[in-house]
């Protein structure tokens, strides 16, 4: 602290300051450039898609870059071109349903796996790692062929219907929950459940009364990240849906894989925006926990 | 935090179990639902596409998979032999994978650190600019891929500005032949680089003013700061975050799949769309296992990298 006031109070003499004060706003100057720089970057894509979206059909994606005359109209046709209402209805809940089962049994298991030190608490630590870092086709194909033996075997349906694909979401959700809700646990002190369970609560009792309350942000930061998992994904909704169950995302690749040379791109793009709002939305809630989420290990605390 | 303690001192450890209830050891009960599912979708089907990888599984052996043929190695060297029936396709996309995958963690980590530093410090209008520049990693891929799609036609925006600034003729073509890697590579980095400014940033937080005071005192400042004080107190961050982004990148099906469809052109035919299509589209299923096989022995180098980093870091907090 002594050398840091020294410096101030040194005497500068009147150039050495303007000097410095000039040097000073140059780089300010400079921030803000390259700030915008990346604003440019980033929005100029997004503002391409709002772009397109308000073209006619005609024009959209080969027309000039700015509409005119506006058609606003594009975010009433698209509604007719494909089933879009069923496929958010199905994106929903399918997402939701992933989520609050992943939520729910990850918090049980996350507790147990945040809270206390036992035998196999590594290695299976080390095993959910393991498992969020394994290919989704790794998982998907053999879980295909068990459907389809199943389905051959007892002559029931399964590939198509909207339980398969949660079940089926889960080997992604569950590990990221267990996960997620260990470390949030493990940032909470135990010393409320200890005393609860000192004064005679039963452990459930304490888990109800004690835990839970205060592990809630953890559980809603879980549900969220397996929501928007289910919602953006293509790879297991594009295999394990049929035409009545399909998601969100998988509508729209296949319209766009259909018509590969002439999709009607303005509706494509306004359906695009419509399907990134949920993700934008839900994503600000949980952003300051995505770290946490995904680097828990060096950054918790 | 109590609990999990490791090298309490012992008459703390003491004190605490004489405060704590007996009887009362993990509930493993809450564990058991979990346990159960992630054995019956994940474990399970691991060790079986272990065991299709084998096998000469397809459409048509399906109805008899009990009986599909043993082949062994087969599927392995089919898809690893370049003079092989399918051309070494297996061997094509491995490459295609890494180029992809270190390429655009390569380009994305200036980009990210960049805006870290830049918006670490006070600019007017931060909050909005933090919020802005995450937009492209929150959009679903599935849109990331169709914008760019879009933006890549033939006769699309890319070419006609591309030409205007006379880098480009105007009948390039972006979705087929060498190029597509190159598209696919700017459709990706400007979807990732949030990721490494969003974990630089994270870890900027966390570095004291009073260093950069102090190291200012002793003469350094500007790069020498950045390379002698901010480098190593990110990097524990930053590492685990080129890894991630490695391994993701590995796993990117949906922007190769949306951007090119099932009929990708060589450079773009990655491993998780190989591995799909040939599960999926052709239903070899042996051959798309043993593929899928592969793709995790690439992996598992960046993955153990990763799990060992995490576990050292929490090591270190402890």
């Amino acid at each position: 602290m002594n050398a840091r006031s020294a410096v101030q109070t040194r005497p500068a003499t009147a150039t050495s300051q303007a000097q410095a004060s000039l040097s000073a706003s140059v780089r300010t100057i400079g921030r803000y450039v390259l700030a915008l720089v990346y604003v440019g970057f980033v929005l100029a894509p997004l503002l391409y898609m709002l772009s397109v979206a308000l073209h006619d059909a005609a024009t959209a994606g080969a027309g000039p870059i700015l509409p005119h005359p506006v058609h606003w109209q594009t975010f009433r046709e698209m509604w007719s071109t494909i089933p879009l209402l069923t496929y958010i209805k199905n994106s929903l809940l399918i997402a939701i349903c992933a989520g609050a089962i992943a939520a729910i049994l990850g918090m049980g298991c996350g507790y147990v796996v945040g809270r206390f030190r036992f035998r196999f608490r590594e290695p299976f630590r080390i095993a959910l790692l393991a498992t969020y870092l394994t290919p989704g086709v790794l998982v998907l194909l053999p879980l295909y062929v068990i459907y389809v033996v199943i389905q051959r075997t007892l002559h029931v349906t399964l590939i198509g219907g909207y339980g398969i694909v949660i079940i089926t979401y889960l080997t992604f959700a569950l590990p990221f929950a267990i996960w997620m809700s260990s470390v949030y646990i493990a940032s909470l002190p135990a010393e409320l459940e200890e005393a609860a369970l000192v004064d005679g609560a039963t452990r459930l009792q304490a888990l109800r009364y004690v835990v839970l309350p205060l592990a809630l942000p953890g559980l809603v930061v879980a549900f969220i990240f397996s929501f928007l998992h289910a919602w953006n994904d293509v790879l297991f909704a594009s295999v394990l849906t049929s035409p009545a169950t399909r998601t969100l995302a998988v509508g729209l690749q296949y319209y766009a894989a259909q018509n590969y040379a002439f999709p009607l791109w303005n509706q494509l793009m306004g359906a695009s925006l419509v399907s990134a709002i949920p993700a934008v939305v839900l994503f600000f809630f949980v952003q300051r926990y995505i770290v946490q989420g995904l680097a828990a290990g060096s950054l918790k605390g | 935090m109590v609990l999990r303690t490791r090298a309490a001192p012992p008459t703390v450890s003491a004190l605490r179990q004489h405060k704590r209830p007996r009887n009362m050891g993990p509930p493993f009960l809450l564990m058991v639902p979990s346990l159960l599912l992630l054995v019956a979708i994940i474990f399970i089907p691991s060790l079986f596409a272990l065991y299709i990888s084998f096998t000469r599984l397809n459409q048509y052996t399906i109805a008899h998979w009990l009986n599909a043929p043993f082949v062994g190695l087969k599927n392995y060297i089919d898809g690893l032999n370049p003079s092989g029936p399918l051309g070494g396709t297996l061997l094509h996309s491995i490459r295609a994978s890494l180029l992809f995958s270190l390429l655009t963690t390569l380009f994305i980590t200036p980009l990210g650190v960049g805006a870290a530093l830049l918006l670490n410090g006070s600019l007017r209008g931060q909050r909005l600019l933090r919020a802005i520049v995450l937009l492209p990693y929150i959009i679903p891929t599935f849109v990331n891929a169709l914008v760019w799609r879009l933006i890549f036609l033939p006769h699309g925006v890319a070419t006609r500005v591309l030409s205007a600034l006379g880098l480009s003729t105007p009948d390039s073509y972006w979705l087929i032949g060498g190029k597509s890697f190159w598209a696919m590579i700017i459709a990706d980095v400007w979807a990732a680089w949030p990721f490494i400014y969003l974990m630089t940033l994270a870890a900027l937080q966390t570095i004291s003013h009073e260093l950069y005071d102090a190291a200012a005192i002793d003469g350094a400042s500007g790069p020498r700061a950045f390379f002698s004080i901010t480098l190593p107190l990110i990097w524990p961050t930053l590492s685990l975050a080129l890894l991630l982004s490695t391994i993701n990148h590995l796993n990117n099906f949906t922007l190769p799949f949306v951007m090119f469809g099932t009929n990708p052109p060589d450079p773009v035919n990655v491993l998780p769309l190989n591995v799909y299509i040939h599960s999926f589209v052709i239903f070899n299923f042996g051959l798309g296992a043993a593929m899928a096989v592969v793709m995790l022995i690439v992996m598992l180098l960046p993955a153990v990298l990763y799990i060992r980093a995490t576990r050292l870091g929490e090591e270190g907090l402890a």
